[in-house]
């Protein structure tokens, strides 16, 4: 007897996940990107095409239009950042985010090409460098779009620990999506993820995060443009957080 | 017919492949000339195993930064060349087939895998030593700021020196061709380079330098004892204090 009247078979919850297609055989991969809105709407919509591009002649020219889309929209976050505070901080918070996301970027970029290398990746140092410096234009993308909420909120409030947390919740986000990116771009690459990659992410969360310290203050308002004294990111959040006396007597936040 | 250009014997590329050491590479490599390679093995422990060392001795003074820079690639490459020998002579005895002087070039090309993966970590101890209060100044330079500096490079050399004989275990169970066979040959390659790198180590200290000490290339006392004997007494003064 013939049962026609089976129910459609679903997938197995065991089932490997689908394996993508190979870079460059899927519909607009091959489209060159050739203007900033190009590269921005690849990083948004398809990832995919940014990475393909990357691995075709030309590709350090497309690296260097993303570090730049990533410094600029960078400064325009920065610039929100500044507005609470105002005075040189107009100037001195998007100096410090750009160039700080940008020396985090290089000061990591080595790692991340070894790990890759340890997991038996064949992606080329141009192909690691894209990855790095797509992650920062991600976030920074990101952080744009939160820069109206903060605003509003840096208008709202005088307290510098309530807009560091709020910055670096949103910076949190922006750096959960960056290293999506930076996941799905590997896959793409025909690297597996391993735990050298997961290390790196750890490790390029703390110098992002280190950074805010190492360049404080990014909020509030100091005497000299860099600080004077070297701490540990948790030591002065810990610090701040508890409005530690002898450092609310110091103008440096 | 012209002939394509030979890209696997550009310089840097078997940085890649000396990472990813992969059996087919390795077996191909020890197929070839050891000259054709080896040079810039060697060059890759000079430069990259240099650099990290410039950033152990870096917190101390810039003088001993070079002096480090020195001391540290010496170190690999004084153990390898001394071991060498007797690494090949296990090989053999321990039943891995293959040339005397290819035990030399696989323990090269882990080094030389150590020594890439310290530089890349390089910027980041140097980031690290950036943020943390000079090594001279008694007042901010606490005992917990030194032990964590010294824990970042204790960690960031263990994970070096774990992958790079990962690898070498990857190779040697390809040419070996059996998996507790090479396991014997790692562990006895290992320990005599541990033995011969240690007592290197203790000869040729400091590397981060005491900050009331004088910035010296090697301790008046640098020949006198044994790295062994220094951990005993560490043990011993830790037990009895």
């Amino acid at each position: 007897m013939n049962d026609t009247n089976q129910p459609p078979q679903l997938p197995s919850p065991h089932a490997p996940p689908p394996t993508p297609a190979p870079l460059g055989e899927e519909t607009g991969d091959n489209d060159a990107i050739k203007r900033p809105t190009d590269a921005v709407e690849s990083m948004l919509r398809h990832p995919r095409r940014l990475i393909h591009q990357l691995s075709q002649t030309g590709g350090g020219s497309l690296i260097l239009m993303i570090a730049m889309l990533g410094v600029a929209c960078a400064i325009v976050y920065g610039l929100v950042i500044g507005s609470f505070s105002g005075g040189t901080q107009w100037w001195a918070a998007p100096v410090k985010l750009a160039g700080g996301l940008l020396v985090a970027g290089l000061i990591c970029l080595p790692s991340l090409y070894i790990f890759a290398c340890l997991s038996g990746s064949s992606a080329r140092l141009i192909e690691v460098a894209g990855l790095v410096f797509g992650l920062i234009l991600l976030m920074t993308l990101l952080l744009m779009g939160f820069a109206p909420v903060a605003w509003v909120f840096s208008q709202s409030t005088s307290s510098v620990v309530g807009m560091g947390v709020l910055h670096l919740g949103f910076g949190l986000v922006a750096l959960f999506f960056g290293m999506r990116f930076l996941r799905q771009g590997f896959a793409w690459l025909n690297t597996p993820f391993s735990s050298g990659i997961g290390v790196w992410m750890v490790i390029f969360t703390l110098v992002v995060v280190q950074m805010t310290t190492a360049l404080r203050p990014i909020i509030g308002t100091a005497d000299t443009f860099l600080p004077t004294e070297k701490k540990f990111f948790l030591v002065h959040w810990v610090e701040q957080m508890s409005g530690d006396s002898n450092y609310a007597r110091s103008t440096e936040r | 017919m012209p002939h394509a250009p030979d890209h696997s014997t550009h310089p840097f590329a078997q940085i890649p492949e000396l990472l990813a050491a992969r059996a087919g590479t390795i077996r191909n490599w020890l197929a070839e000339p050891i000259t054709k390679r080896l040079g810039m093995q060697v060059l890759i422990i000079v430069v990259g195993a240099g650099i990290y060392g410039a950033t152990l001795g870096l917190w101390r003074s810039p003088l001993q930064a070079l002096y480090v820079a020195i001391k540290f690639p010496l170190i690999l490459l004084l153990t390898a060349t001394f071991n060498a020998g007797l690494n090949g002579m296990l090989a053999q005895l321990l039943g891995l087939k293959v040339r005397f002087l290819d035990s030399f070039r696989l323990i090269v090309m882990s080094f030389a895998t150590a020594a890439l993966i310290l530089a890349g970590f390089s910027p980041l101890t140097l980031f690290a030593l950036h943020n943390a209060p000079p090594l001279d100044d008694p007042s901010a330079a606490t005992r917990e700021v030194y032990s964590a500096i010294l824990l970042m490079h204790v960690v960031a050399i263990a994970f070096a020196g774990v992958m790079a004989n990962v690898k070498l275990f990857q190779s040697l169970r390809s040419l070996a061709g059996d998996r507790g066979r090479a396991q014997f040959i790692l562990l006895a390659w290992l320990g005599g380079n541990l033995l011969l790198g240690g007592q290197f180590v203790w000869n040729l200290r400091p590397f981060i330098g005491a900050p009331f000490l004088p910035v010296q290339f090697l301790r008046p006392t640098a020949f006198e004892g044994n790295f062994f004997e220094g951990v005993y007494h560490a043990i011993h003064r830790l037990l009895t204090s």
